[in-house]
C-alpha cells in the first residue's frame, strides 16, 4: 500500500474507484429521459406520449396532463434570495402545462429500462407546439411585445441599493464617464452534468444526487411530494464539479422523486450534455447602464448602477441574485455616493441561477471597467487613480453607501503587491516604446480591484460541525457542507486534528448525507472554510474542554488541572496519571459534541492584472501574463486555495474572451454542436498566471478564514477586458461586449475608419 | 452481437447491443465506473481510454468495434501490486485534480502519449497539443500540465523545475524582455 496520496480524495479518484451518482448501481433501477421543448415560447397543445408507451423497454411516459398530481418546482428555501413577490403566479411547473417559455423546457418524461430505451421513447413522443415570438433580451422583454405570464408583468422584482443621487451631482462634476455593459449569459459546465437517483424503500425515500446543499434539497422534496424530512435521506457522494450550479431543486428532480414514489421504483437521471447545454441553468445575464463622476484630481463623487437582469424564463433564486450585484457596487472605494437599481426582468430562455460569482462579477465588471474609461479621461494611469479612491485600511469596518459593511482589509497593499508581481512600470516602458513603433503589435495592461462577499446573505450565515470521540482513538467529524472537488476531506480534517493534536489519519468527515449530519446549510458563496471551517474548529475546542471535564471528574480533580496535549489527558497535580481519548471514551462513554457557528459576512479582496497583445487584423487576443493577488482572510490550505484562484481564473478567462450564450432569430440557442459551440478553455488558452496573496483575517471567526474560490470569475473578466480596451485605446466601452471574439475585436479595431 | 473484450488484461465475453458505445460497456457490462462520461460528443475527452494502446473517446466508439481488441482504463493503470503508476502518483503531488471527475481521461490520454513517446513530456508544444484534446473546469491546468512533466521524472520528491511563471513562460513570455 502506498501512502503518499496528498489529498484524501486522491486515491479514490485517481484510482478509478470514485463514485459518483452515475457509479451507483442499485438493483431494478429505472432511467429518465426527457423531451424538451424545440421552440422558445409557444402555446402547448399537444403531448402524445401513447407512442412511447408502445417502445419496447419503455416503462412509461408521462406529459403534465397526465400527471395532475406532479408537484411545480418548490420556491428556494433560501430566504434572502428568493423573493416571494417575484415568484408568485409564476410558477415554474415541473413539466410544462399549457405554455412553454424556453428551448429545452421539459414537456415530458420517458421512464425506461435503461437510457438506451428511455431515449428511444423520448423520440417518439408527439408534441405539437403553436410558437409565440421569443424575448430573448431585457430589451425584447421590456418593450411590451411579449408577456410571459398572462396579467403579469415580464419584470418579476425590483430593487435598489443606496439612495438616489441628485442630478446637480452629475452636472456639478469635473468628468462624468457613461457606459453601458452586458454580462452574457454563461453555462456553468461542471464537467459531470446534473445527477439524481431517487431510491424509495419502506415509505422513505434516498435521494443520491451531485449537489451543494443536501440539506435544502431534502426539505424543498420533502415539501413538494408531502413527505416529513425525516423520511428522506439526501446523500451527496462524489460529485464533479458544481460551480453553484448544483444548489437548487430542479424540475427534473421533482419529476424523477415523484414518479420513483409513485412506481415504487428506484429511478435516476444523469443529464447529458446536450440537454444540458439547453436545459442546465445559465449565469451572469445583466444589461447595465453606469455613470462615474469624480473632481478634477480623479476623486470619486458618484457612481450610479441600473441593472437589466436576464433572470430567463421563471423566476426563481435568479431574480434576486442582481441585488447582491446592487450592494457590491460600490466595488473598493470611498465613493460617498452610490446608487444601484435592479429589473429583474423575465425571457424566453432558460433560467438564470448562480454561477460562480453570483453577482459579484457583474458588481465588479461594471464598477472597474468604468474606473478604466475614467482614469483615461483624465489622462491618469488608472493604478494611480484606483490608489487615490481606495478605501484606506483605517476605516475598516467600513459601511457602504449601498448598505455592505466591509470587514477587513488592505486594499491597496493588494494593488501594490499586484504592480510589483507584474513589474507593471516595465509593461508600461513596453508599450510605450510600441506606440512609437508604427506596426508594432498593440499591447495593452489591465487592472481590476475587486472586493467580493463571501459566506452569503444574513439567513445562512450559519453552519452546524459535530465531533464524535471514539473508543479506538479516532474522531469522527461531521459538518453541514458539501464537497464537490473543494477537498474538504482533507482540509477539514487538518482543521479538526490540528488543534485536538491528533495526526490527520485518525478523523474522518462525514458531510453530504442528511442522515448521518443533523444539520447544514451547504457548499456555495464560498462560505465552507469560512463557516463549516470555522464551526469545525469550534468544535475542536469544545471538545477539549469537555474531555477535560470528564477526566476531571474521574480523577477528582478541578477541570484547571487536567492539561490536553497531543490527544491525551493529563494530570497536572497529585500523583500523573494519563488517558487518551480513546480510553476517556472507553471509560466514560460516547462523547459528541454538536456546535452551530453563526458569523457575518466577509469580504474577501484583491487585485488582478493582465497584459494582453492584440493583432487587429485577425481580431485575436493573446494574454501575455496575469497576475492575481487575492486575499482570503486567513488560509486553511495554501494547496487547495491556490487551486481554486486558479481554476477560478481559468473560469475569469473564459466569460472575458469565449463564452457565451447565442441566441438565433428564433429564440433558440446556436449550440447545435454542443462544447464545439460553447468554448470551455483549454490548455491552450491559459496563459502564465502569478499568484500572490495578502493575508488580511476574517474579525468574525477565531478561524479568520474568508471565502476562497471566486476570486478569479470576479477580478479577471474586467482586467482582461480592460487590457484589450487599453491595447487598442478604444474609448467607446460599447465596442468590447463579452466574450472579446475575434470579431468583437476587429470590429472594435476598426471602429470609426468609416467602412 | 457477441464480442471478446480484453479489460485490463481480463477477458470478457460479451453480448451487446450494436449501437451500445464503449463508455456504456466498460462502466455497465464491465462493472468499471472509472471511465466517465462528460459530454458524450466526442470534446471533453473524459472517457479517454487506450485501446491497443492508443487513446480514444469512448463515447464516440461502438463497443462491437473493439471486438477481439484490448482496452485499458484508469482501473488497470495501477501495477499488478497496487503500485501506483506514477501519473496517478505525480497527479496528486501536482494537485493536478480537484473533483476528480476529468482525471481518469487526462490520465489515459498521458498514458497512452507517454508509453508511446516519452519525449513528449520535455518538449512543451507538443505537451500542450496534446492536453489541448482534453476539458477540466476546476485546475485550470497548469498542475496537469506539471504532474505529466514530474511523472516523466518518475520521481515524486523532486518537482519538476518550475519558474515563477510555470515553465508556460516558454511559451509565452513573463516580461517584457522575453518578447
Amino acid at each position: 500500500m502506498w501512502h503518499g496520496w496528498t489529498r484524501r480524495e486522491d486515491e479514490r479518484l485517481l484510482t478509478g474507484r470514485g463514485r459518483y451518482v452515475a457509479d451507483i448501481v442499485v438493483p431494478k433501477c429505472l432511467d429518465a429521459a426527457f423531451v424538451r421543448s424545440a421552440v422558445a415560447h409557444g402555446r402547448l397543445r399537444e403531448v402524445d406520449c401513447a407512442p412511447a408507451r408502445r417502445v419496447p423497454g419503455v416503462i412509461g411516459a408521462w406529459s403534465a396532463a397526465d400527471l395532475p398530481d406532479l408537484p411545480a418546482v418548490p420556491r428556494a428555501a433560501l430566504t434572502d434570495l428568493s423573493t416571494p413577490q417575484a415568484v408568485a403566479g409564476r410558477e415554474w411547473p415541473s413539466l410544462a402545462t399549457d405554455r412553454v417559455r424556453y428551448a429545452g423546457e421539459a414537456v415530458a418524461v420517458v421512464i425506461g429500462a435503461d437510457r438506451y430505451r428511455a431515449e428511444d421513447g423520448a423520440a417518439e413522443v408527439g408534441v405539437r407546439i403553436d410558437p409565440l415570438p421569443p424575448a430573448v433580451s431585457t430589451v425584447e422583454a421590456l418593450d411590451g411585445s411579449v408577456t410571459l405570464f398572462d396579467g403579469r408583468d415580464n419584470v418579476a422584482l425590483e430593487g435598489s441599493a443606496g439612495a438616489p443621487i441628485d442630478e446637480a451631482v452629475w452636472r456639478e462634476a469635473a468628468v462624468v464617464v457613461e457606459a453601458r455593459y452586458r454580462q452574457q449569459l454563461l453555462l456553468p459546465s461542471p464537467m459531470e452534468c446534473r445527477a439524481f437517483l431517487a431510491v424509495p424503500e419502506g415509505g422513505r425515500l434516498t435521494i443520491w444526487c451531485s449537489h451543494q446543499a443536501p440539506h435544502r434539497l431534502r426539505d424543498e422534496l420533502a415539501r413538494v411530494l408531502g413527505l416529513a424530512a425525516e423520511r428522506i435521506r439526501v446523500v451527496v457522494p462524489d460529485s464533479g464539479g458544481a460551480f453553484g450550479s448544483k444548489s437548487a431543486t430542479f424540475p427534473e428532480y421533482v419529476t424523477a422523486a415523484f414518479l420513483a414514489v409513485k412506481l415504487g421504483r428506484p429511478i435516476r437521471w444523469i443529464e447529458d450534455r446536450a440537454e444540458s447545454l439547453v436545459a442546465a441553468t445559465r449565469g451572469r445575464g445583466q444589461d447595465q447602464r453606469v455613470r462615474l463622476a469624480a473632481d478634477a484630481d480623479g476623486r470619486l463623487l458618484a457612481f450610479e448602477l441600473n441593472i437589466d437582469a436576464d433572470v430567463g424564463a421563471y423566476p426563481q433564486l435568479g431574480a434576486g441574485l442582481p441585488m447582491l450585484t446592487a450592494s457590491m457596487a460600490t466595488g473598493a472605494y470611498t465613493t460617498p455616493l452610490v446608487h444601484a437599481t435592479v429589473r429583474s426582468v423575465l425571457t424566453t430562455t432558460t433560467p438564470t441561477y448562480p454561477y460562480r460569482g453570483a453577482g459579484r462579477p457583474e458588481a465588479t465588471y461594471a464598477v472597474e471597467r468604468s474606473m478604466d474609461l475614467l482614469a483615461h479621461r483624465l489622462r491618469m494611469d488608472p493604478a494611480e487613480l484606483r490608489r487615490r479612491n481606495l478605501i484606506p485600511p483605517e476605516r475598516f469596518p467600513y459601511e457602504t453607501p449601498t448598505g455592505r459593511r466591509y470587514d477587513s482589509g488592505n486594499y491597496s497593499a493588494a494593488l501594490d503587491l499586484a504592480l510589483k508581481t507584474l513589474d507593471y512600470g516595465r509593461w508600461r516602458a513596453e508599450q510605450a516604446q510600441r506606440r512609437a513603433e508604427p506596426g508594432a503589435a498593440p499591447l495593452g495592461i489591465g487592472l481590476s480591484c475587486y472586493v467580493e462577499r463571501s459566506g452569503g446573505e444574513a439567513a445562512g450565515l450559519h453552519e452546524f460541525a459535530g465531533l464524535e470521540a471514539c473508543p479506538d482513538g479516532t474522531v469522527i467529524a461531521r459538518c453541514g457542507t458539501a464537497s464537490s472537488g473543494q477537498s474538504h476531506e482533507t482540509t477539514f480534517c487538518s482543521l479538526v486534528a490540528g488543534p485536538l493534536g491528533l495526526e490527520e489519519s485518525r478523523v474522518r468527515l462525514i458531510e453530504g448525507d442528511t442522515g448521518e449530519v443533523a444539520e447544514g446549510v451547504g457548499s456555495f458563496a464560498s462560505r465552507s472554510a469560512q463557516l463549516g471551517g470555522a464551526a469545525l474548529r469550534q468544535a475542536a475546542t469544545v471538545l477539549i474542554g469537555r474531555a477535560r471535564e470528564r477526566a476531571a471528574r474521574l480523577w477528582g480533580l478541578p477541570p484547571g488541572e487536567v492539561t490536553w496535549s497531543g490527544g491525551t489527558l493529563r494530570s497536572g497535580a497529585g500523583e500523573p496519571v494519563e488517558l487518551t481519548l480513546g480510553d476517556l471514551v472507553k471509560a466514560t462513554g460516547p462523547l459528541r459534541v454538536d456546535e452551530r457557528i453563526r458569523a457575518h459576512t466577509a469580504f474577501p479582496f484583491g487585485a488582478h492584472a493582465a497584459v494582453v497583445q492584440v493583432d487587429p487584423d485577425l481580431g485575436t487576443v493573446r494574454v501575455l501574463r496575469l497576475v492575481a493577488v487575492d486575499d482570503y482572510g486567513v488560509v486553511v490550505n495554501p494547496m487547495v486555495v491556490a487551486g481554486q484562484t486558479r481554476g477560478s481564473v481559468a473560469q475569469g478567462i473564459g466569460q472575458a474572451l469565449y463564452e457565451g450564450v447565442p441566441y438565433g432569430e428564433d429564440g433558440v440557442p446556436l449550440l447545435r454542436d454542443g462544447l464545439l459551440d460553447y468554448l470551455l478553455p483549454t490548455i491552450s488558452e491559459m496563459p502564465p498566471l502569478d499568484m500572490a496573496e495578502t493575508i488580511t483575517p476574517n474579525p468574525s471567526t477565531r478561524l479568520g478564514a474568508k471565502g476562497a474560490g471566486e476570486a478569479g470569475c470576479i477580478g479577471m473578466p474586467p482586467a482582461i477586458v480592460n487590457a484589450v480596451a487599453d491595447a487598442l485605446e478604444v474609448t467607446d466601452p460599447g465596442l468590447l461586449r463579452m466574450p472579446l471574439t475575434p470579431d468583437v475585436v476587429w470590429q472594435a479595431a476598426h471602429a470609426g475608419e468609416g467602412r | 452481437m457477441n464480442i471478446a473484450l480484453t479489460v485490463n488484461g481480463r477477458a470478457h465475453r460479451l453480448d451487446l447491443e450494436p449501437r451500445r458505445v464503449l463508455a456504456d460497456v466498460l462502466r455497465e457490462d464491465c462493472g468499471l465506473t472509472g471511465t466517465h462520461l462528460g459530454c458524450e460528443h466526442g470534446v471533453c475527452g473524459a472517457c479517454t481510454v487506450l485501446v491497443d494502446g492508443e487513446a480514444v473517446r469512448s463515447c464516440l466508439l461502438l463497443a462491437v468495434q473493439c471486438d477481439g481488441r484490448s482496452v485499458r482504463t484508469v482501473e488497470g493503470l495501477a501495477g499488478p501490486d497496487g503500485e501506483p503508476h506514477p501519473l496517478q502518483r505525480a497527479f496528486s503531488a501536482e494537485h493536478a485534480l480537484q473533483c476528480g471527475f476529468c482525471t481518469p481521461g487526462f490520465l489515459m490520454l498521458a498514458a497512452g502519449a507517454l508509453e508511446s513517446d516519452p519525449t513528449i513530456a520535455a518538449d512543451p508544444e507538443r505537451l500542450r497539443e496534446l492536453l489541448t484534446s482534453n476539458l477540466c473546469r476546476c485546475t485550470g491546468y497548469e498542475p496537469i500540465r506539471r504532474a505529466i512533466q514530474r511523472a516523466l521524472l518518475q520521481d515524486t520528491r523532486k518537482p519538476p523545475e518550475r519558474s515563477q511563471t510555470g515553465s508556460t513562460a516558454a511559451i509565452r513570455p513573463a516580461s517584457p524582455d522575453q518578447l
